[in-house]
């Protein structure tokens, strides 16, 4: 079968510098009528036996030499989308186009071998019966042997792993697995990088090193990334879009700074950022709550009316506290600090049993069991949803 | 977009996954082979019409099933009450040489049940060497060693590893802290082994004792050399006796309905309780237990089975054949039949993989009702009698397939239907280990499902497919009635000329032949049993999991 993005794709490739740009500014940059390299219409998918989808009504479009994220909690069906793109999965409903062609239908399914896509797995699922060179290589079959070897030498070396040629994957670390896993997907010079919850089999400290390395690696290759994740700080650190997925479907996508800052959803400030949702009643801009008043702003075109029974956001950093007087109402008690060099965070128990976080300078500590009132910093406006 | 790609989205199979057309093609063309044996003897039964009732309720009838069952109950308890303390003793005792006896015990596999029975005569009968030492103490005369007793003593000798396997890999894989547990609320160590260990072992005994019990009714050389009439030795005794076949063929689906009886059975003893481990995580090791001053004895109690059912065979068969060199006795001829036992097992081996990869890759990968329907129609050579196979392909060849019949591809044919099962077992447990996604990688690289197949799948089960194919030669280089009937004429097999001579008593003649039999079926036991130990347990012992879901998994553990 003949790729018709394929010369397109090499072009961008050997000028890395150009795609650098692309992706290293704002991905809005590209013109919206440009088609996607990856993109999913309404698609459905469900596995046999369960009544339920894995993912309904789903639609994402990430656009050439984009880095977009999936963030999910575990279950959401964020994989499945995945192995829609790859072609693992036959979808029910919706379109599914890769490179503009369309791939995955009710009524058609091109195998995941004429995709044209690099995945790279989880478990990295190398071939433990080959060594690097020949896991690298494997993709690059119908090349004369003297070109495969020309082409693996630059893909090795960008993700740091020449020299390790004739090891086995056995004798390999975790961190060095994943770099094989990564060439391997990239020599055949793929349409699009998917991958899988890369860093999870990882430990904390390599995870950040490996992070900041993959996003290098997908810059230089210019290519096309989805990456899937359950881990927030992954998805804000690494990619130029986040998709933040729901039950089944995307609820919101935007930069991870929009994401953050604006939240769509309570769900979706819960997956963007650790933090606290409190009720309490709109009235005349702002939120009367129990732990405190506080100026509100709203993140969808929703209006919200007086009297409304409403959600506050509360997050560990945007919040402080001060020592209550006697007349303050709403005092909650300091419960316990956890000391974390720069910062301690504070446990606060209101008095309905609800507890907040409180992240401040770690000068001028307030001590465990002090009466508190909330307040947020800066006055800050609190995002509030509708109930 | 092809035609096939759309026409494709109509399939449906459990996991959505479609498999490719060829594997399909394949393993219908062998679950269908494996399904003619069976086919042609209910058909062949059902033309018998009204001599069937006849032939069942006859009188003689009547007393081989008496006969056949007797022995079946005695060899089966023996064989249990044999092979549980030595599990036992080599998993958590503090026996001395452990290591060593732990893999002695499970070698009288290689015994093929006739060169048994001729060792066992020459010791134990009346007139024996055993008879010969002991009359010096005044012991007048043995008890008739022909009969029920010789062949309960060398059908036990022969089977109780089978129970042995099982049971150790239940042990091996239990959580001590069951045991600890029984220990802690107050069991003292003869109760908790009762009430814990016991009941825990219950599904692996219960399969141990089903390869056992097929076992025994499927054995022809040893009972028959002990002069034991079962319902397999009546069967090739009419087969070779007289012209009409309605007879051996009617008897064969009467054993054919024993088989399926004692695989009910099995099930049956299951009971609805779970086996496996309730939590996730590592399994510890156990403590092994100080016996203290019973270390010796429990040493004697696993070495006495290898000594009768190994060392003293053995010994006999090196008797023998020194004594035939020294008085320049006449032996078989050895090069012919030796060459054409190693032909035929490396055939039947290979055949049997190339056979089972299909079905196995299917039921692994590609779970549908028909890839279940498949995997279940290869069982049926587990529960079939070598005899009934062997009969059933002779009719089929005499009818159909005529020009295979009398040519060596009839009888590999049979040894693919006898030992499918066991292959597809080894495929089955060594696929289960290749992790999907490699696969799925390979796919996402650009290699069609085919090709998926062979540059990934097929390289990983490697090991899976050396376990089979060496039972496979194991099983063959052994098996005895189905090479009598379907070898062409004059084509010898080591088995087959040993058989010959034995039967005419002419037992001193067959030690070269027998020797080499035992060294070359050694080699893959060894080698199944070693390559197993060094990964800290038997490869049998890590394939019998205590949850097994078929039979036929019991199959694989068998050799």
């Amino acid at each position: 079968m003949k790729m018709p993005w394929r010369r397109q794709k090499i072009d961008i490739s050997v000028q890395p510098g150009v795609t650098m740009g692309v992706a290293g500014s704002e991905a809005a940059g590209v013109p919206s009528t440009e088609a996607g390299v990856i993109e999913l219409q309404g698609v459905e998918c469900s596995y046999p036996g369960s009544d339920a989808p894995a993912i309904s009504e789903f639609n994402l479009l990430v656009k050439p030499g984009e880095f977009v994220s999936i963030l999910g909690r575990s279950g959401a069906g964020k994989t499945t989308a995945l192995r829609v793109v790859a072609g693992f999965e036959r979808v029910s409903s919706g379109y599914v186009r890769v490179g503009g062609q369309l791939v995955g239908s009710s009524f058609v399914h091109v195998p995941p071998d004429q995709r044209r896509i690099g995945l790279v797995f989880q478990d990295y699922a190398l071939f433990p019966h080959l060594t690097v060179a020949k896991n690298v290589e494997f993709g690059l079959k119908g090349l004369p042997a003297e070109e495969r070897r020309v082409r693996i030498a630059p893909v090795l070396k960008m993700v740091g792993m020449s020299g390790y040629e004739s090891r086995y994957v056995h004798e390999l670390s975790g961190g060095q697995q994943q770099r094989v896993a990564i060439a391997r997907a990239l020599a055949p010079d793929p349409v699009a990088l998917l991958l899988d919850e890369p860093f999870s089999n990882l430990d904390r400290q390599l995870r950040a090193a490996l992070r900041r390395d993959i996003k290098r690696i997908v810059r230089e290759s210019g290519a096309t990334t989805l990456l899937v994740t359950h881990d927030r700080e992954e998805a804000l650190a690494t990619s130029d879009r986040v998709a933040v997925m729901g039950e089944n479907s995307i609820e919101q996508i935007g930069t991870p700074e929009e994401v953050y800052k604006n939240p769509a959803s309570a769900a979706v400030a819960k997956l963007i950022g650790p933090c606290e949702l409190i009720p309490g009643v709109f009235r005349g801009g702002v939120v009367v709550t129990e732990a405190g008043v506080f100026p509100t702003r709203v993140t969808t075109d929703i209006r919200m009316a007086d009297g409304q029974q409403a959600l506050a956001l509360m997050r560990a950093s945007e919040l402080e506290i001060v020592l209550a007087g006697e007349e303050d109402q709403r005092t909650s008690t300091v419960e316990m600090t956890e000391f974390e060099g720069e910062f301690t965070e504070y446990s606060i128990r209101l008095d309905s049993g609800t507890l907040l976080r409180v992240r401040r300078r770690a000068e001028d500590s307030v001590d465990v069991g002090s009466r508190v009132t909330v307040h947020t910093r800066g006055d800050a406006k609190v995002i509030v949803f509708p109930v | 977009m092809t035609i096939s790609d759309v026409i494709s989205t109509g399939w449906k199979s459990t996991d959505g996954k479609r498999p490719p057309a060829f594997l399909l093609v394949s393993a219908a063309i062998v679950a269908t082979a494996a399904l003619i044996p069976v086919v042609y003897l209910v058909a062949r039964s059902i033309n018998a019409g009204s001599d069937w009732i006849d032939i069942v309720w006859r009188p003689s009838t009547a007393a081989v099933f008496g006969r056949t069952f007797l022995l079946i109950a005695l060899v089966t308890i023996i064989s249990v009450a044999v092979a549980v303390p030595i599990a036992w003793l080599t998993v958590k005792s503090n026996i001395p040489l452990r290591r060593v006896l732990s893999v002695a015990a499970v070698l009288p596999l290689v015994m093929p049940s006739f060169v048994m029975a001729t060792t066992v005569i020459e010791m134990y009968s009346p007139k024996g060497v055993l008879q010969g030492w002991l009359s010096g103490l005044g012991v007048e005369r043995l008890p008739d060693i022909y009969g029920l007793g010789g062949a309960t003593l060398v059908l036990v000798l022969m089977t109780y590893p089978y129970v042995l396997l099982t049971v150790r890999g239940a042990l091996r894989r239990m959580d001590p802290a069951l045991e600890e547990a029984a220990r802690a609320m107050g069991y003292g160590p003869v109760h908790t082994f009762r009430a814990v260990t016991l009941p825990m072992l219950r599904p692996a005994i219960a399969g141990g004792s089903l390869l056992v019990a097929l076992y025994t009714l499927s054995d022809f050389g040893g009972v028959a050399l002990l002069r034991y009439q079962t319902f397999t030795s009546t069967i090739m005794i009419q087969y070779q006796s007289s012209i009409d076949r309605t007879l051996a063929a009617v008897l064969s689906s009467i054993l054919v309905a024993i088989a399926v009886l004692l695989l009910l059975g099995e099930g049956f003893t299951r009971g609805r309780g779970a086996y496996h481990r309730s939590t996730v995580g590592a399994v510890r090791v156990s403590r092994r237990i100080d016996i203290g001053r019973w270390r010796w004895a429990g040493a004697a109690i696993v070495g006495i089975p290898v000594l009768i059912g190994l060392l003293i065979p053995v010994a006999v068969l090196i008797h023998w054949l020194v004594r035939g060199l020294l008085n320049d006795q006449q032996l078989l001829p050895l090069l012919i039949p030796a060459r054409n036992s190693l032909y035929i097992s490396l055939l039947a081996a290979v055949t049997t993989v190339l056979a089972a990869l299909p079905i196995a890759i299917l039921a692994v990968r590609f779970q549908s009702r028909l890839s279940r329907f498949f995997e279940r129609a290869i069982y049926i050579g587990f529960g079939l009698p070598g005899v009934v196979v062997a009969l059933s392909l002779v009719f089929f060849g005499i009818n159909v397939a005529r020009p295979l019949y009398q040519s060596i591809w009839m009888l590999i044919f049979a040894f693919v239907v006898l030992f499918l099962p066991a292959s597809v077992g080894a495929l089955r447990s060594s696929l289960l280990q290749v992790n999907p996604r490699v696969e799925e990688a390979a796919q996402s690289l650009g290699r069609s499902q085919w090709r998926v197949i062979f540059s990934v799948t097929v390289p990983l089960v490697m090991p899976g497919a050396l376990a089979g194919g060496a039972m496979v030669f194991l099983l063959t280089m052994k098996e005895l009635p189905a090479t009598l009937i379907l070898s062409p004429i004059g084509y010898r097999t080591l088995s087959s000329s040993i058989w010959s001579a034995a039967s005419e008593a002419f037992f001193a003649k067959t030690a070269a032949a027998a020797l080499l039999l035992v060294l070359v079926a050694g080699v893959p036991t060894a080698y199944l049993t070693l390559r197993g130990h060094s990964d800290g347990a038997d490869e049998s012992d890590r394939v019998a999991e205590s949850d097994r879901q078929s039979p036929a998994e019991t199959a694989e553990v068998a050799q």
